[in-house]
This record gives structure tokens, C-alpha cells and sequence, in this order.
């Protein structure tokens, strides 16, 4: 006659209170389960997104993330060329890209507008970042140096375009400032229209290749090198190797530049957070409310049992053995219904209304973590002992002759 | 150098022992000068009207309640101010119960509910199955051990509370009114059970009863009236 079996017996005898505070408990674990995987999800998907746009690790000037540039690629790098080679010797380095950042003019003859623009190696972002943007007409660009057309070619935001009246094959004029502070304008042919799912970046977006962006503004600096990984948990350590053997560049990781990754998660820590708390009170309250009942209605039971030489503490045992069993058999019922909904948000492809300032939506998924689901296992049954151990200890401390006369 | 065998102490021992209750600002004595000794082996009745403070007594000679005034000794042993720590302890050892309405534990079985004093012993599990298994053949329950209480008649719930009360063969049982719920013919089977297991496991009784029919079974049978021992 162990513990565990005794309590199981003991919340047998109200099984209908039992079942609706088991049932308590599992909605609980439930909610916290898929709502902390839902965060998890997003957590993921966005520190993956935001690696990939970034790179895991930025190098610049030492000055380009400290002070504004006065003309163009002022705190740009110039030996980028030596630097990428020395870096690719890393075994943990995948890809090493240059881009150059620089703004303008964009204008069809007609109408001009402002540009924000990203000299890129098109080809080398696209294997490193797979389809990083949403190409709605026309195709990538050719390559510069070995394209057959006249004209560099070059991406531009949709919203850019329409304002433009631009389509692929349109022909535009790129006006900027050289890094010698004169002006110099580029004709350039637009090969496709693409989204960033941002509108206010879709306004001003003009991507181009690298030498394209470097004979605008009439240079062979780049902005910035992006460093990719094979593994973005070598991002910390390599960036403090970096650092320290390498003091004349600067090192960003990705985190540092992902803002909307630290704000989202900084929100749902608070939102999901907070439904955790309430969740958790819920459950503790619940638990509290049937245990009380349980101990009153046993008091008799308990005075008998104190007589017969039972501790209090060995009476406190038994009602946190069942506060327990009550909280893991609801958690493990929870446990077994957030994995169902996980497995069949995959399945049914739901999407999420895009968040504020983005025009795409994003997947309905949720993660299941080993590490959560034990740790919510472990919290239900804690605050079910805890609960339990509230309710019982006056009464196991209740005097023995009261405890027998009790009605 | 005598020869006479060094004498045992009494089971129980009150010398001069009282009691009060406090009900609102009224001072509310329950027991008055009692002196009191069960020696071993003894079968004592203790009879009074209701309130006239048997349960009290009971309630003192098996550690459920304290004293406000006097000594109290078991097997010499003065446990008068014991905490209450050590009286569980010693109630777990040396004491049993039987109550008038037998208070088995509803979830045991009866072959749990007799078991039960012996784990709070920690008596080893061979042991327990052993005395658990002898004490209800005793108690003429062999068959009945998988049971549940509430599949019980009153007579056979009696006889499992007096196989609990003694499967540990304690040095004193106390049995608050044991014959209260039962027929005639139950009850003086259960009060020469309980007679004949005392004698049997070695323990004294101290029975509170209303109950003329069990008196006439007891050694000695003492009055109690309004807390006074008459």
C-alpha cells in the first residue's frame, strides 16, 4: 500500500470533482503548451529569419557601427577582398557576402524618387538565403560583369515601381553620390518586381548587383561583409574569437540588428507570460478549491488516522501525493492534447494575419519542446502538491480530539 | 538481598489529573482529581452518564489530549508533558484504538486498514503480511481481507477495528463506547473478542461505556460523574 496508490484511491472516491480538476489541469497545461510553442515557433522562425538577412556575423569598419558616414562609404570597407579570403578559412564559415548600402535617385525620365539601395552578389545571397525575397514579376538580375545586356539590371520594391510606373524590362536611371562626394548617374534595366513584406521598405527598395552599386558610387569599398555559419550556436563563440584576434574590424552578431526579433519576443514574453500566470492560478485555485472539500469531508478520517501514531507530516504526504497525481494526470492529458493540436496545425497549413507593418502573413505552427513539456509537467504538478500541501497542513495540525468529533 | 520479583508499573497511572474546557468565558471543568490504575493484562470499564467526562479520561489515557493538573504515567513512563511529536510516537507503538463508530479508512481494504498501525511501526513486510494474516483469522476475518469496509456488517467492522487496535499487540487499548452501534447478540461476541485477543496479544483495556452488558464482562468497572471518580 504505497502513497501513489492511496491517493489514486482517494481521488476515486469524488471522481466527479476529481475529473472536472483533472480537466482543469490538462486545459491548463494545454494552453500553456500550445501557446508557449506557438512563441517558440515564432522565436525560432524569426531568429532564423533574421540570421539569414543579416548573416550570423557582420564585419565593418571599426567606426561603421559607432559614427554617421559624411559621403558615402566613409566607414566602408576596402579590404574586404583579403578579409572574405581569410575568414572562408574557418571551417564553420559557409559564405562570406558583401554588400554595400547606399541611397539616391531613381527616375524614369519623368519622375523621380528617393531609393534605398543594396548592392548585393545576388547569386551568392540567394544560396545562402534561399528565396530571400518574393519575386511577384520578371526574374533576378544578370550578373554585371557577364551579363550580355547593355545596362545593369536590377530588382525593385513593388510599391517603388508602381509609383514609377516601372515593369520588368523598363529602363531607369540610378543618380547618387560617388564616394568622392561628386554625382553620377547609371542608366539600369529593371529584371524583376519584388515584396520584402514590409510596404514602407517596398517604397524605396532597389536591389542591384555589387558592381553595379560600386560603379554608382564609383568604388571598390563594400558597406559590410556577412558572415554565415553552418551552425547559428557558433555565432557567441566565433564572435568573441573574432573580436579579440581581430580588433581593427568590428564584429556585429545577428542579434544585434534584429529589432524586430527583440521586440516581438520582448511582447510575447509579457503576453504569453502573463496567460501563463493566469493559467497557473487557475489551476492552483481549482485544485485548492477540490482538495479543500476532500480534507474537510476526511477530517474525521485524519483525527483517526493521527491517533493511530501518524505524523502530521505523514497526513500532509498523502493530500500532496494526490495534489500531485491530480496535476500530472492534467498535465499529462494536456501534454497528449497540445502534441495533437502541434501535429495537426501542420497538417492543415492555417496562416496568421500578418503582423502590424508587414503585408504577409506567416504559418500557424506549433513547436514541441522536449524541454517545455517537461517543465510544464513539472510546474502543474508542483503547484497541484503546493496547493495541497496548503489546504492539509491545518488540518493534519488540527487537535486529534477535535479532528474525531468533527461531523 | 530480597527475594520478590521487582513489581511491574502500571499500564496507565493518574494521580490527581484534571482537566478544564474553556466554552466562551465559562470555565468548564471536565475531569476533577482523578486517580486512576490499569495494571497489565487489566479489563477495566469506566461508566457514566453522557458528559460526565469518559471520553475525556479516554482521550488523556491515550495520548489524544492533554492534562491540566496532576501526573500521568504509561508503564511508568511520564508522559504527561510529552510534545505532541512524541506522543504520536508512542501512540504508534504502545497504544491502540477502537471507536464506536470503528472509523476504518474507506479506501483501505480490511487487510490494509489492520495493516496500517504496523507501517506506521515500519514493520518489515513479512512481518506485517504475517501479523496482518494471523490477527484477522483471529478476529475470525481471514476471508474477508480484500474487502472493503462499506462491504462490512457493524459486527465485522468492530472486529476489523479490534484486529487494527491489536495487530501491533499494543500495552494499552483504548475503546471509546465499542458495543454503541451494535445488537446484543454482536456485542457480546465483540466484548469476548476483545477480552479474549487482550489476553491473547497482552493488553490491558480501558473501556468507556454506556453499556450494562458490557460492564458485566469487565474486571472492574469504575464510575464517572460529573468528572469526579465515584
Amino acid at each position: 500500500m504505497n502513497l501513489l496508490r492511496l491517493a489514486w484511491r482517494n481521488i476515486q472516491r469524488n471522481r466527479r470533482r476529481s475529473r472536472v480538476t483533472v480537466l482543469i489541469a490538462s486545459v491548463g497545461a494545454a494552453s500553456i503548451l500550445i501557446s508557449s510553442g506557438f512563441a517558440l515557433y515564432t522565436y525560432n522562425a524569426l531568429r532564423d529569419a533574421a540570421a539569414r538577412e543579416s548573416g550570423h556575423l557582420t564585419a565593418a569598419h571599426r567606426e561603421y557601427f559607432q559614427r554617421d558616414e559624411e559621403t558615402p562609404l566613409q566607414w566602408g570597407l576596402d579590404d574586404h577582398a583579403a578579409l572574405a579570403a581569410r575568414l572562408k578559412q574557418d571551417p564553420q564559415v559557409t559564405r562570406v557576402l558583401p554588400r554595400l548600402a547606399f541611397s539616391g535617385l531613381v527616375s524614369n525620365g519623368e519622375k523621380s524618387m528617393i531609393f534605398m539601395g543594396h548592392g548585393v552578389d545576388i547569386g551568392g545571397e540567394t544560396a545562402a538565403r534561399g528565396q530571400f525575397l518574393k519575386l511577384l514579376e520578371g526574374s533576378l538580375p544578370a550578373d554585371t560583369a557577364s551579363s550580355a545586356v547593355d545596362s545593369p539590371q536590377v530588382l525593385l520594391g513593388k510599391d517603388l515601381a508602381r509609383s514609377l510606373g516601372a515593369k520588368p524590362g523598363s529602363g531607369l536611371t540610378l543618380l547618387g553620390t560617388t564616394t568622392a562626394g561628386s554625382l553620377n548617374a547609371i542608366d539600369v534595366q529593371v529584371a524583376g518586381l519584388v515584396s520584402t513584406g514590409v510596404p514602407d521598405v517596398d517604397k524605396r527598395l532597389v536591389f542591384s548587383d555589387l558592381a553595379a552599386a560600386q560603379r554608382l558610387l564609383a568604388t571598390d569599398k563594400v558597406s559590410t561583409l556577412a558572415v554565415f555559419l553552418n551552425d547559428s550556436d557558433l555565432t557567441a563563440p566565433l564572435l568573441e574569437t573574432l573580436r579579440r584576434d581581430d580588433p581593427a574590424h568590428a564584429w556585429q552578431p545577428w542579434w544585434d540588428q534584429a529589432f524586430y526579433y527583440t521586440a516581438v519576443r520582448g511582447l510575447y514574453n509579457r503576453i504569453f507570460g502573463l496567460l501563463g500566470i493566469i493559467i497557473g492560478a487557475l489551476v492552483f485555485f481549482s485544485v485548492t478549491n477540490t482538495l479543500a472539500m476532500a480534507v474537510v469531508e476526511r477530517t474525521r478520517e485524519i483525527g483517526t488516522l493521527r491517533a493511530l501514531g501518524a505524523l502530521p507530516k505523514e497526513i500532509v504526504a498523502q493530500f500532496v501525493a494526490e495534489g500531485a497525481l491530480i496535476g500530472g494526470l492534467g498535465a499529462a492529458i494536456g501534454m497528449a492534447v497540445a502534441a495533437a493540436a502541434s501535429a495537426t496545425l501542420q497538417i492543415a497549413g492555417l496562416q496568421m494575419p500578418p503582423p502590424p507593418g508587414r503585408s504577409d502573413g506567416y504559418p500557424l505552427l506549433v513547436n514541441i519542446s522536449p524541454t517545455l513539456y517537461v517543465f510544464t509537467v513539472v510546474a502543474i504538478g508542483l503547484l497541484c502538491a503546493t496547493a495541497a500541501w496548503i489546504v492539509s497542513r491545518k488540518a493534519a495540525a488540527k487537535p486529534i480530539v477535535e479532528a474525531l468529533g468533527h461531523v | 538481598m530480597s527475594s520478590a520479583a521487582p513489581t511491574r508499573p502500571p499500564v496507565i497511572e493518574l494521580r490527581r489529573v484534571s482537566k478544564h474546557y474553556r466554552l466562551g468565558e465559562a470555565d468548564v471543568p471536565a475531569l476533577q482529581g482523578i486517580d486512576l490504575s490499569l495494571e497489565a493484562g487489566g479489563f477495566v470499564a469506566i461508566k457514566g452518564p453522557s458528559g460526565s467526562g469518559k471520553s475525556t479520561l479516554l482521550n488523556i489515557c491515550g495520548l489524544l489530549d492533554g492534562i491540566d493538573a496532576g501526573s500521568l504515567h504509561l508503564d511508568g513512563e511520564d508522559v504527561a508533558d510529552v510534545d505532541e511529536i512524541a506522543r504520536s510516537l508512542i501512540r504508534r507503538q504502545r497504544i491502540g484504538f477502537v471507536f464506536q463508530s470503528y472509523n476504518l479508512v474507506p479506501v483501505m481494504s480490511v487487510g490494509e486498514n489492520v495493516e496500517y498501525p504496523l507501517l506506521l511501526a515500519e514493520t518489515p513486510a513479512a512481518e506485517r503480511r504475517a501479523r496482518v494474516a494471523e490477527t484477522l483469522a483471529q478476529v475470525g476475518l481471514a476471508d474477508l481481507a480484500e474487502r472493503r469496509p462499506d462491504q462490512l456488517s457493524g459486527g465485522q467492522r468492530q472486529r476489523v477495528a479490534i484486529a487494527r487496535a491489536l495487530v501491533k499487540s499494543p500495552r494499552l487499548v483504548i475503546a471509546d463506547e465499542p458495543t454503541a452501534n451494535l445488537d446484543t447478540a454482536t456485542a457480546t461476541q465483540v466484548v469476548d473478542l476483545m477480552r479474549q485477543l487482550g489476553a491473547s496479544h497482552g493488553a490491558s483495556f480501558l473501556i468507556a461505556t454506556h453499556d450494562e452488558r458490557m460492564a458485566s464482562h469487565c474486571d472492574r468497572v469504575l464510575t464517572l460523574i460529573d468528572g469526579v471518580m465515584q
